[in-house]
């Protein structure tokens, strides 16, 4: 007395790649939602609890074309605050990787790789937390070359490697080094006092950006970056070279970063930094990295008064 | 309370605590410890005075440490009885409580804890429930913003006798709230905190919301929910007035709260799921609804109560149905949320309940327990023998049944207490323990008649009473078809499963067994299951080790509705026997038999069964003889 027939559900196909087992015991409470920052950010649509609910409901098709398959970046902030313990983002990379064997693409756009100027050093290939980077070997002009290439169903567009790169081989439209370097105030007559990268995910509220924005741009020029491991210790030093005379470097507290591990790569970077200007002697050294976590709300106004108080200039804003 | 405080039969007792229940149904030995209260009991007239004069002040745990307290004190004014009680933690003795109390005399420092013992008939054990300390969930800010409180401390807030008589205000600014909101499953449904339903919270935090919207009606109230349970009389009707009285209920579990640093109002993240739309929404107050818990020392008390704990570490009832008011310890009853969350009609219909079950015990001359007890051979018992009592059947019984007073005294079994798992019975190295009607000679007998005819294609199933025996009846009731090769053998519990029938079976040419009971958590004789899966985990290294066919013997947990998988478990072991081709099945057979009988040796000398051999073979013969003639 048996109902069981062999066609396999999708939601059967999902709980067989590790990590999609736990789907079922989704209640739908929605803290996976309201955790993830995407929603507010980027894409109103994304939504990882209709997606699970989607595998549910064996809804294929919109499962693969929906924006929270491609747009997931696996921070796991969800993770650690389901209350049924469900590793959602394992889940979502579940139903990715049934969608690029189904021949479906990510919409986002990945990084590029110039092969005239790779020279298949690696970095990328080390840096990058989605593994996305591989190297290649490819005949240029009768001898074989190591190249970089990228597999842009993997790249997430954070950027990371792109700052990495020691040759500048890498770049993505919206982060690339020369629109980075296009915003600081070279050769302005009246440079601002302070240049500020913030991380575009360290502030969860408005009500923060809204801070950020009530600042007067001759005081406080605003550079947003998608992650602080896009951040490349020259872009600080030519900050401070075109006349600003501090610079806040502003990204997500750690065990918080939207790319897993870009702030620590950013970490790692700002501690050499300020290493090597201790070295140099250089005189004003006002080059700070903070880390705002998700509950700090209105934190970001105190680092920027202190930056300012710290080159004197905080009664400009009183 | 007063009532029953005054009343010429009831002996109410506070500030005492159980230290040791001995004894059985009807006559139970109780222990008590009257902890020192530092003042006479017989002329405290709870004036409060020496209160007045006392110069401490501690928080007030009654008050959700909201308010403080003297160091002497009454837990709340309407404590019964009416006596006050020096906390000696915090007095100083500075002993103007002494003074004050003037010619009462009624303070007393040199006064000791006293313990005492009580002969009790029946205990109903109504110890109430704990609640979640919400400031591990960091998400939450409780304990680091102001402004989140509990529903307790709401509580507190809002009655007219609690610290600000009954003036809602919140703690940041001492202003009332206009926009207020209840969280509710705070650590509840949460695997990593309190995995059930604290079952009452959705309809405490209606009441409270009504209950604010009644005082005034401009206050903004919304209550963030995952799903609204309301499954009793009335309550749903209760959640549709909340709604028409504008009471905004979210389903979306909120991710985060934040606080702005100057207002000190509270932002809540959420998902709206109706809308399926991330919302963040500001609040003056915010209430948490913590997960119901079992009492701090809750598995102190099991131990002292001898009663099981349920997963959730609740007090374990005999049966989650029918008898929920029941201990498996005969002679102890609970009522209210020691034996899991629940609202306060449910507890008065358990409390009366297990009152009720009590007056039975304490009206009855006689007590009827189940006639399957178990009892000893004095002759047989290794203190008989040996000279030394090996002790192994007091050491397995769940319910502390059996006595042993010296080494060289036989086991006693206190029939009382005993309820017929048959754990001793299969433990006892020297088969110096049977249980009535499952001896092992009447087991035996059962055995030798189901495997009278061609025994090698038979798959023996021992079934608990409880549960595996109802799985396979669910099984036969549901139509779930299962191999006709299947005979069943109940026994009481798994722990009445002994090696020797294990043995016996294989001696006897059977295909397979089957070693069958409930889930660890579901059974019936609190740890009767445990002893019976050490055991059948015993066999089975045993049999790897003699190299049988695996799947030849298997262990199976089979709840009573589990039918399917009983059906299930037969089927895969008809088709293990199936893929054996039957001469090698029947030279494995033959070829074990030895090491079976072996290990069988001394089973003969149990009283009945060799007469029991001798019957049944008769029979054997006779079946055998009928079959061959037809």
């Amino acid at each position: 007395m048996s109902h069981a027939t062999n066609t396999q559900t999708f939601a059967d196909e999902v709980k067989a790649i590790p990590g999609g087992e736990h789907l079922e015991l989704c209640y739908s409470c929605g803290t996976c939602v309201s955790k993830c920052m995407i929603q507010q950010k980027l894409e109103p649509d994304y939504n990882p609890r209709r997606l699970l609910r989607m595998v549910m409901m064996d809804m294929r098709q919109e499962a693969f074309t929906s924006p929270t398959t491609w747009m997931c970046s696996e921070c796991d902030l969800c993770y650690s605050a389901c209350p049924q313990e469900i590793h959602i983002s394992q889940v979502i990379a579940a139903v990715k990787q049934l969608a690029v064997e189904a021949g479906y693409q990510s919409p986002l756009t990945p990084v590029e790789v110039n092969e005239d100027l790779c020279s298949g050093c690696g970095i990328c290939v080390m840096v990058c937390p989605y593994e996305a980077p591989s190297l290649f070997e490819k005949e240029v002009n009768g001898e074989m070359d190591r190249l970089s290439q990228v597999d842009t169903n993997k790249c997430m567009g954070c950027g990371i490697c792109v700052a990495a790169c020691p040759l500048g081989a890498i770049s993505r439209e919206g982060v690339s080094n020369q629109e980075i370097t296009d915003q600081l105030p070279i050769q302005s007559t009246q440079p601002p006092k302070l240049v500020t990268f913030i991380c575009d995910w360290s502030l969860r509220e408005s009500a923060d950006i809204d801070i950020l924005e009530s600042y007067p741009a001759d005081l406080v020029k605003v550079i947003h970056i998608p992650c602080t491991g896009r951040i490349d210790p020259q872009h600080a030093m030519m900050a401070l070279d075109s006349g600003a005379e501090a610079v806040l470097v502003c990204g997500c507290k750690s065990g918080e970063c939207h790319f897993k591990r870009g702030n620590y790569v950013a970490t790692c970077k700002m501690n050499l930094l300020d290493t090597m200007l201790s070295q140099f002697n250089f005189p004003n050294k006002h080059i700070r990295f903070v880390q705002i976590g998700t509950q700090e709300r209105g934190r970001i106004r105190h680092e920027i008064d202190a930056m300012l108080a710290e080159i004197g200039v905080l009664e400009v804003t009183q | 309370m007063v009532d029953a405080a005054r009343h010429p039969r009831i002996d109410v007792r506070t500030y005492t605590e159980v230290e040791k229940v001995e004894g059985f149904v009807g006559n139970f030995n109780v222990t008590l410890r009257e902890k020192a209260k530092y003042v006479l009991a017989d002329r405290c007239n709870g004036c409060g005075d020496c209160a007045q004069a006392c110069p401490i002040e501690v928080p007030n745990y009654f008050e959700m440490n909201l308010a403080p307290r003297k160091a002497v004190y009454v837990p709340m004014s309407q404590s019964v009885p009416l006596i006050y009680t020096i906390d000696l933690d915090a007095c100083i003795h500075c002993y103007k409580c002494v003074d004050a109390c003037g010619p009462l005399e009624a303070i007393d420092f040199s006064q000791e804890d006293k313990v005492v013992e009580e002969e009790i008939g029946a205990i109903v054990v109504a110890t109430g429930f704990s609640h979640f300390d919400p400031s591990v969930m960091e998400e939450y800010g409780y304990g680091v913003y102001p402004n989140v409180i509990t529903s307790m401390e709401m509580e507190r807030l809002n009655n007219s006798a609690g610290p600000t008589a009954g003036n809602l205000i919140r703690p940041s600014d001492h202003t009332n709230p206009q926009k207020l909101a209840f969280i509710n499953c705070v650590g509840s449904r949460d695997k990593r905190y309190v995995q059930s339903c604290s079952n009452f919270c959705c309809m405490y935090s209606i009441k409270n919301a009504v209950l604010l919207k009644q005082m005034n009606p401009d206050v903004d109230i919304t209550i963030y929910y995952i799903d609204i349970r309301t499954p009793s009389k009335g309550y749903e009707e209760f959640y549709d007035r909340a709604r028409e009285m504008g009471i905004h209920f979210i389903q979306g579990r909120p991710s985060l709260i934040t606080e702005d640093e100057q207002t000190h109002n509270l932002f809540v993240h959420s998902e709206d799921i109706a809308l399926g739309r991330v919302i963040e929404r500001e609040y003056d107050m915010i209430m948490l609804n913590q997960a119901a818990i079992p009492q701090p020392d809750q598995g102190h008390m099991s131990s002292v109560l001898n009663v099981a704990q349920s997963p959730g570490g609740w007090f374990m009832e005999y049966h989650p149905k029918l008898r929920p008011m029941d201990s498996p310890t005969d002679g102890i009853f609970f009522a209210g949320a020691c034996q899991g969350p629940k609202d306060i009609p449910s507890s008065v219909a358990q409390g009366s309940a297990a009152s009720s079950r009590a007056s039975r015990i304490l009206h009855s001359e006689k007590w009827e327990i189940e006639p399957t007890v178990a009892v000893v051979w004095p002759d047989r018992c290794s203190a008989t023998t040996r000279g030394k009592a090996c002790g192994i059947c007091a050491k397995v019984c769940p319910y502390g049944a059996i006595n042993i007073f010296d080494p060289e005294t036989p086991a006693e079994v206190v029939t009382a207490k005993c309820h017929g798992c048959g754990a001793c019975v299969a433990e006892c190295p020297e088969d110096a323990i049977t249980q009535l009607h499952f001896t092992d000679a009447q087991i035996l007998a059962q055995m030798r008649a189901v495997l009278a005819d061609e025994p090698e294609k038979k798959i023996l199933a021992f079934r608990c009473h409880w549960c595996s025996y109802g799985g396979a009846d669910l099984a036969g009731t549901s139509h779930f078809e299962y191999t006709a090769n299947e005979r069943g053998l109940r026994v009481m519990c798994s722990a009445r499963m002994d090696t020797d029938f294990i043995y016996e079976a294989y001696r006897l040419g059977a295909g397979a067994v089957l070693y069958s009971g409930c889930h660890p958590q579901d059974c019936h004789y609190i740890t009767g299951q445990l002893i019976g899966a050490k055991r059948a985990n015993r066999l089975k290294k045993i049999f790897d080790r003699m190299e049988m066919t695996k799947g030849r013997f298997r262990v199976e947990w089979v709840s009573a509705a589990e039918g399917d998988k009983y059906a299930r478990v037969l089927n895969e072991m008809q088709e293990v026997l199936d893929n054996i081709p039957p001469e090698e099945l029947k030279a494995e057979i033959e070829k074990l038999k030895p090491q079976m009988s072996k290990r069988l040796r001394k089973f003969p000398g149990v009283p009945g069964v060799q007469e029991a051999m001798d019957y049944s073979d008769t029979l054997v013969d006779a079946i055998i003889h009928q079959k061959e003639t037809a």
